[in-house]
Order: structure tokens, then C-alpha cells, then sequence
């Protein structure tokens, strides 16, 4: 910029701000030198991987303190503005209700990742199906994007409850608000692919309870992506093999990764909450008692397990061979839940084996179709077999 | 888009059939039904352009009520169960109070335009500048980085109100929060990657009343935040190839706007919704318009970086006329005062579009308006 052109500049008329008082000629220029740590070079990635999220964690950046004493949007490492005072919300200030280590990670892993059901899918393959399998897939994706939307809904109101200042979870969850988002409206199209349509509404009763999960982050974690993702991603594992066609294998296939970055956020969080205040270990427990009880509620309505058993066994004249998979479904979402659980640092294993779901384990699917004393007589049974054949 | 290319494979007996043989074989199979729009087949996507959102709905499925009892957050269309819990605390049960007409078109739009700042921003070629400039640079890109959060956390507080009958603007919303996660990333990867820092927070970010956070009305929320807030941001994005001093920040300001951009049209287009089919409201969203102006001309609000006496402000005057001599900022000044009256110009365009454009004819606006205008 030529100097003679700058010197044209006409001196602009006398400013005020909008109460009216003067403003300097000149502006303020104050604030330059205003930092608690200049000079500060984070790097790109050397082989492709650009500039990270957790590369900027260096220096007093790097510093992610065990409480955030604002409840404003100061962004961590910036320097406060003591008038800036509190905005509502952001009342999650401390680093144990809501770290993970790897959330910046995970943050860049979900967008790394990025796909759309519009055009990675391959819809046209979706075709076919005898009328009773398309019915139960459209039932299915109901439940799931149910479940879907569910999701969303919570982790989005959660948002501005979590404090800016760890802000690497902040922004890892609005990739997992968005993940949700795409179960939600992917399983739609596949209901409505040949108009079979939004079938039977959830029976809700582990949606209400993520819903209600609002007394802390963390159990809301728990519930949502440590106990009902457990399931999910049975789910959906399941699908990604046995799913009809390739659409809803490949559909499956692309949302599974999704579900595992929330596990991991997951698991990885409630570690870190136990390492810092292990009481936490009897709260969390008490929650998950309470959110397994909802669980086995929904366990115990036969639509989704009736689904299920006619998509994997090809047809309502081949359920039987069907529920054979369910069980086996139901048992790889135990397996699940509990290693996720002691990933986590909880032991629910104890719990697990020796309660309402033991039977599950023992080879007797929970579906809604037996009462539970013909479940009971059906374990004794499984009992008495293999005491036998010892 | 359906069609009905697919005939019934099994007769109704037929299925009728299925049904007594599951049943009689212990199954409830009570659900196992065909609606209505059973065998619409959805055509393929031939153009490239895949199944989109917007293609996808059809008969009860398309049918987007005035009003709804759907409380039980079920998907739009599904069947109820009668013994399914009422979960759903929305606030947001009229269709006018959140609606657009293109709302899937523009979560589709946003799924098809993300984009990644660790990847798609060139930082290698950021190069050292002089201190006054990367003061600069990273003054502005600390407001920047703060503000975001709003754009973000806000929406997201608003989707768990709403009925999921109205699952588009909803959609669109959570792809809203997406971005802004992004552009706060943004910005704070631009403050922490050549030699600067984060400097001092915008100090009037807890303004109380009248601002994004504090609304309790969805449109009024969306007037401040996507008309307002977006709008004048989006303003300054634009104005990206002036502030840029390499082709990184170029490519954050280019790839910010056109997520902005979005953002500012689905205010604009659900303001227009409320205007089109909700004259009940016209003048109380014209008295949200006259705090919103009031703001735009004063300087109220906190969310503006071009306002004047701010350490925002005088960032871009500083970037705007290459330094901090007297005659840089003087002509930095200049060039600010123009990126205020294009504030100006595009926020009376958004707002002519809504369908309230005639408050610039009958004196309604903020006189200050015509003045920047004229200017
Ligand atoms: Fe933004
Ligand atoms: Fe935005």
C-alpha cells in the first residue's frame, strides 16, 4: 500500500460511541501485547495430516485446568475481560465431569471421516425384498432413527451447559450431534426407499431415560453411549453383515464408526471422572442399575426382536431360525456393554451375570414372548442340561 | 419423488397368510403391516446427485402439521404407541414458529459442503508477518473463536424444543452446530499456528437482554442470531481477500462464508415462513427489527467485529490498511467504514427478502441506516 495514497486518507469526522460519548481519533490499540503466551508455532502434521486440534495444545494452551472459573465463552489461554461476567449456562466447569483425552482426537477422526447417505449409500440396491423382510427393515430403521433423534436432542441441549473453556469436547460432540443427525435421517430414507414408511414409534423407555439422565453429563454418557450404544451398535454390527441388501450393509457398515467414536468418548470419559473422584464409582453404578431396568423394559416389547428375526432369518416362515441370531445379538450386546464397562473402570460384570440378564448369556433370548417364569424354567433347564453333560 | 413402480409382491391373503403362520407359531407380529405408501418405490438417484432429504417424504410422511401433539418425539408419520411416555418437553409445537420451505435442502447442502481445517486450509503457506499484523490476525481471530460458540451452542439449546415433526429445520440446526464447531477451531488454529497467540477476550460478550442467548422466542432468536449476529459476520468473511495475508486465511474466510452463508439463509427464509404465512406476528418481528437496527447502527450486541471503540475493530483497521502508523489505520479506517455500509446494505436485502423490506419505505427503519447507506 503506496504511502502517497495513505496520506490522501481524509481524517473522518469526529466519532462517538452509542451512548453518544466521544471515541478517540485514533483506536485504541491496547490490547496488542495483551497475551499470556506469544511466539506460539503449532505445526501441521508432517506426512498430510494438516493442523490438528490437539497440535494447538501447546504452551500455556496445552494447560487444561481442572476448573474453569468463568461461565462466558472465554476461550482457553485467552485473557479475560473481568467485566465480560457470566452468561446462563456453562455450569459443567470442572474437567472430570466432562474430559476425555482423546476428544481432539476424535474431533478430527469424525470430520476426517465425513460422509453423506445421499451419495455414499447405494440406495438402487435397496430394492427387492419379499414384503414382510421390507416391513421389518422399515421397522427397524423407525427404531433406529428414533433412537437417532433421541440423540441429537440431548447432546445438543447439553451443549451450553458444557464450558468453552475445554473446548476440544465441545467440538468433538457437535460431530457426534451431527453423527446422530445422520442415523436419524439415513435410516429414514431407508424406511421410506420403498415406501414402507416410519413404522411402530420406539417404546421409549431407555429414550426417556437418556432424556432424563440430566442431573450430569456423565450419566448421560453412560446411559446413552456406554448402555443403549452398547446395544446400537450390536445393532447395527448385525446389520452390517446380515442387513438384506447391500444398501443396508454398506448403510450399517458407514454408521458403525460413528457409533465407535461416541464409545470411545465415552468410555474414555468415565475413566478419567473415576481417576479423579473415585466415589464417583457407587454414583455411576446406582445410575446404570436403574438405566438397565429401563433397558430390559424395551428388552421385553417383541416388535424389534420380531424384526429383526425376519430380516435374519429371510422371512416370517424362517423367524425361528431368525430369533436364533437375535439371541446371538443380544448376547454380543452384553459382551459389549460389560468390556465397555471396564474399559471404563466400572465392573458390571458381577451385576450382569448374576441378574435379569444372566439368561440372555445362558442361551434364552429376552424378547417379550415368554413370561419370566417360563424364562426361568427355560435357564433351570439350559442348568440341569449342562450339569448332565458334565 | 415417489413412484409407483412396484407392484404389491403379495397379495393381501398373502401376507395375511405370513401373518397367521407367525402368529400361530408364538410371534405377536401386531406390527407387521403395509401403509399406504407401501411399494413407492423412491426413484434412483440418476443425476448424481443421490437421495436427498427433501425427495424422501411422501403421504403421511410429508404431512407437516400446523400444529402437533407429537410430544412422545417419535419420527414424523410413525404409528403411536399408546402406552409410549411423553419425553419430549417442546416448547416449538406450531409448525409457523420454526418452519422454512427449504429446510432439508439446506442440511443436504451443509452435508455436501463440509470441509475439514485441519486438512483443507493450506497453513503451510502462512509466512511470518510483522507483529502488528499477527497482533492483529490473532486479536480478530480471538473474538472470532469466542463468538462462535454462540452460533453453535445456541441452536443447539433450541432443537431439543422443538417437535421432531419438524425434523428439516431441526436437521438443519445440528448441521448449524457442526460448522460452528469448525469455524471456532478455525480461528483458534489461525491465533496458535505462526508465532502469536490468543489475546484478550471480547469484553462485551454478557450484554444483558436482547441478545442471542437470552431470547425466549425461536424467531426472535433467529432474527438476532441468523439475520443479525451471522449477518454481520458473514459481512466481514467476505471481505476475507482485503484481511488475508496468505492463501490460509484466505481459504478460512472463503470456506467460513459459504458455511455463513448458509446459516444467514435459514434465518432469512424462516422469517420469510412467519411473514408468508403468519401475518398475525408482522409487528412484533417489525419491533424485533428496530432493537435489531438499533444495534447495527450503535454498535449493542457484542457480536459485531466491525463495531467502532473495539479491539476487534481496530484489528481490522489494522489488517484493512496494512499497519498501525497513523495513515495505515486511517486508511484501514476507510476501508472499515465501507465493510459497515455493506452491513448495512445486505442486512436491508436480507430483510426485504423476508418479506419486511417495507419498513425502508415507510420510516420505520433506524435513520442511522440511510445514513451508512449514503455515506
Ligand atoms: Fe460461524
Ligand atoms: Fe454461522
Amino acid at each position: 500500500m503506496a504511502q502517497a495514497k495513505k496520506a490522501k486518507a481524509a481524517k473522518p469526522a469526529d466519532k462517538v460511541d452509542y451512548e453518544g460519548n466521544p471515541l478517540p481519533d485514533l483506536p485504541d490499540l491496547s490490547w496488542m501485547g495483551n497475551t499470556f503466551q506469544w511466539g506460539t508455532k503449532a505445526l501441521p502434521e508432517r506426512y498430510g495430516g494438516g493442523l490438528t486440534l490437539a497440535a494447538l495444545n501447546i504452551g500455556i494452551y496445552g494447560d487444561i485446568p481442572e476448573h474453569i472459573p468463568h461461565r462466558n465463552r472465554l476461550p482457553r489461554g485467552a485473557v479475560p475481560v473481568i467485566s465480560a461476567g457470566n452468561i446462563g449456562g456453562y455450569y459443567i466447569q470442572d474437567k472430570y465431569e466432562q474430559w476425555a483425552d482423546s476428544s481432539p482426537y476424535l474431533y478430527e477422526e469424525g470430520i476426517s471421516r465425513r460422509w453423506s447417505t445421499a451419495t455414499d449409500i447405494p440406495w438402487e440396491t435397496g430394492r427387492g425384498l419379499s414384503d414382510d423382510v421390507e416391513v421389518a427393515i422399515a421397522q427397524v430403521a423407525t427404531e433406529l432413527s428414533n433412537w437417532g433423534s433421541v440423540e441429537s436432542e440431548v447432546v445438543s441441549a447439553w451443549l451450553q451447559n458444557l464450558s468453552p473453556g475445554y473446548h476440544e469436547v465441545k467440538y468433538y460432540l457437535s460431530t457426534a450431534v451431527y453423527d446422530s443427525a445422520r442415523i436419524e435421517e439415513g435410516y429414514r430414507k431407508r424406511a421410506l426407499l420403498n415406501g414402507a414408511g416410519m413404522m411402530l414409534e420406539s417404546p421409549g423407555r431407555m429414550n426417556r431415560a437418556c432424556l432424563e439422565s440430566y442431573g450430569s453429563w456423565s450419566n448421560t454418557v453412560l446411559f446413552m453411549w456406554i448402555l443403549r450404544g452398547s446395544l446400537m451398535q450390536a445393532i447395527v454390527r448385525y446389520l452390517s453383515v446380515y442387513g438384506p441388501t447391500e444398501a443396508d450393509r454398506e448403510l450399517a457398515f458407514r454408521i458403525l464408526p460413528d457409533i465407535m467414536r461416541k464409545s470411545a468418548y465415552a468410555c474414555d470419559h468415565i475413566r478419567f471422572a473415576i481417576s479423579k473422584k473415585p466415589e464417583l464409582i457407587t454414583t455411576f453404578n446406582a445410575g446404570l442399575t436403574v438405566a438397565e431396568f429401563a433397558q430390559l423394559s424395551d428388552f421385553n416389547d417383541p416388535v424389534l426382536w420380531e424384526a429383526l428375526a425376519i430380516i435374519f432369518g429371510d422371512g416370517v416362515e424362517n423367524m425361528d431360525e431368525g430369533m436364533k441370531i437375535v439371541l446371538e445379538l443380544q448376547q454380543h450386546f452384553l459382551e459389549t456393554y460389560i468390556s465397555k464397562c471396564s474399559q471404563a473402570n466400572l465392573g458390571r460384570e458381577a451385576q450382569i451375570k448374576s441378574g435379569a440378564w444372566a439368561g440372555i448369556l445362558m442361551g434364552v433370548p429376552m424378547t417379550g414372548h415368554a413370561t419370566p417364569d417360563e424364562m426361568r424354567a427355560q435357564v433351570a433347564a439350559i442348568m440341569q442340561k449342562n450339569s448332565g453333560k458334565k | 419423488m415417489a413412484t409407483k413402480s412396484k407392484a404389491n409382491t403379495a397379495a393381501p391373503n398373502t401376507f395375511e397368510q405370513l401373518l397367521d403362520y407367525g402368529k400361530n407359531n408364538g410371534y405377536k407380529l401386531d406390527w407387521l403391516q403395509q401403509r399406504e405408501t407401501f411399494g413407492d418405490e423412491l426413484d434412483a438417484p440418476s443425476n448424481g446427485g443421490g437421495l436427498l432429504l427433501q425427495d424422501v417424504d411422501s403421504g403421511p410422511f410429508a404431512e407437516v402439521p400446523e400444529w402437533t401433539n407429537n410430544v412422545t418425539g417419535r419420527p414424523r408419520g410413525a404409528l403411536t404407541r399408546p402406552s409410549a411416555a411423553r419425553i419430549g418437553k417442546y416448547g416449538i409445537r406450531t409448525k409457523a414458529d420454526v418452519w422454512l420451505k427449504n429446510g432439508a435442502q439446506l442440511y443436504e447442502e451443509a452435508v455436501q459442503r463440509q470441509w475439514s481445517s485441519a486438512t483443507d486450509i493450506p497453513w503451510n503457506e502462512l509466512e511470518e508477518l510483522p507483529d502488528e499484523i499477527e497482533q492483529a490476525e490473532c486479536q480478530l481471530a480471538t473474538f472470532l473463536t469466542e463468538v462462535e460458540f454462540v452460533a453453535g451452542d445456541v441452536p443447539g439449546r433450541w432443537i431439543s424444543e422443538t417437535s421432531p415433526d419438524y425434523y428439516e429445520p431441526r436437521m438443519f440446526l445440528i448441521s448449524q452446530i457442526m460448522d460452528e464447531a469448525r469455524h471456532a477451531d478455525v480461528f483458534r488454529k489461525r491465533a496458535l499456528a505462526n508465532g502469536g497467540g490468543l489475546l484478550q477476550q471480547n469484553s462485551s460478550a454478557a450484554l444483558a437482554g436482547a441478545s442471542i442467548d437470552s431470547a425466549r422466542d425461536f424467531t426472535e432468536m433467529s432474527a438476532r442470531l441468523h439475520i443479525s449476529g451471522e449477518g454481520l459476520v458473514l459481512s466481514i468473511f467476505r471481505m476475507g481477500e482485503r484481511m488475508a495475508y496468505n492463501n490460509a486465511e484466505k481459504a478460512i474466510y472463503r470456506l467460513a462464508a459459504s458455511d455463513e452463508s448458509r446459516h444467514v439463509a435459514f434465518g432469512v427464509m424462516h422469517l420469510q415462513y412467519v411473514s408468508q404465512t403468519d401475518p398475525e406476528r408482522t409487528e412484533e418481528i417489525h419491533s424485533y427489527l428496530d432493537e435489531i437496527e438499533l444495534g447495527l447502527v450503535a454498535g449493542t450486541g457484542g457480536q459485531n467485529p466491525a463495531v467502532r471503540g473495539t479491539p476487534s475493530n481496530a484489528a481490522i483497521m489494522t489488517l484493512l490498511g496494512g499497519g498501525t502508523d497513523e495513515a495505515s489505520l486511517r486508511e484501514g479506517e476507510q476501508i472499515a467504514g465501507a465493510v459497515r455500509q455493506r452491513q448495512v446494505k445486505e442486512y436491508i436485502q436480507r430483510i426485504k427478502v423476508a418479506g419486511f423490506g417495507d419498513r425502508f419505505t415507510n420510516g420505520r427503519a433506524a435513520a442511522g441506516l440511510t445514513e451508512y447507506i449514503s455515506a
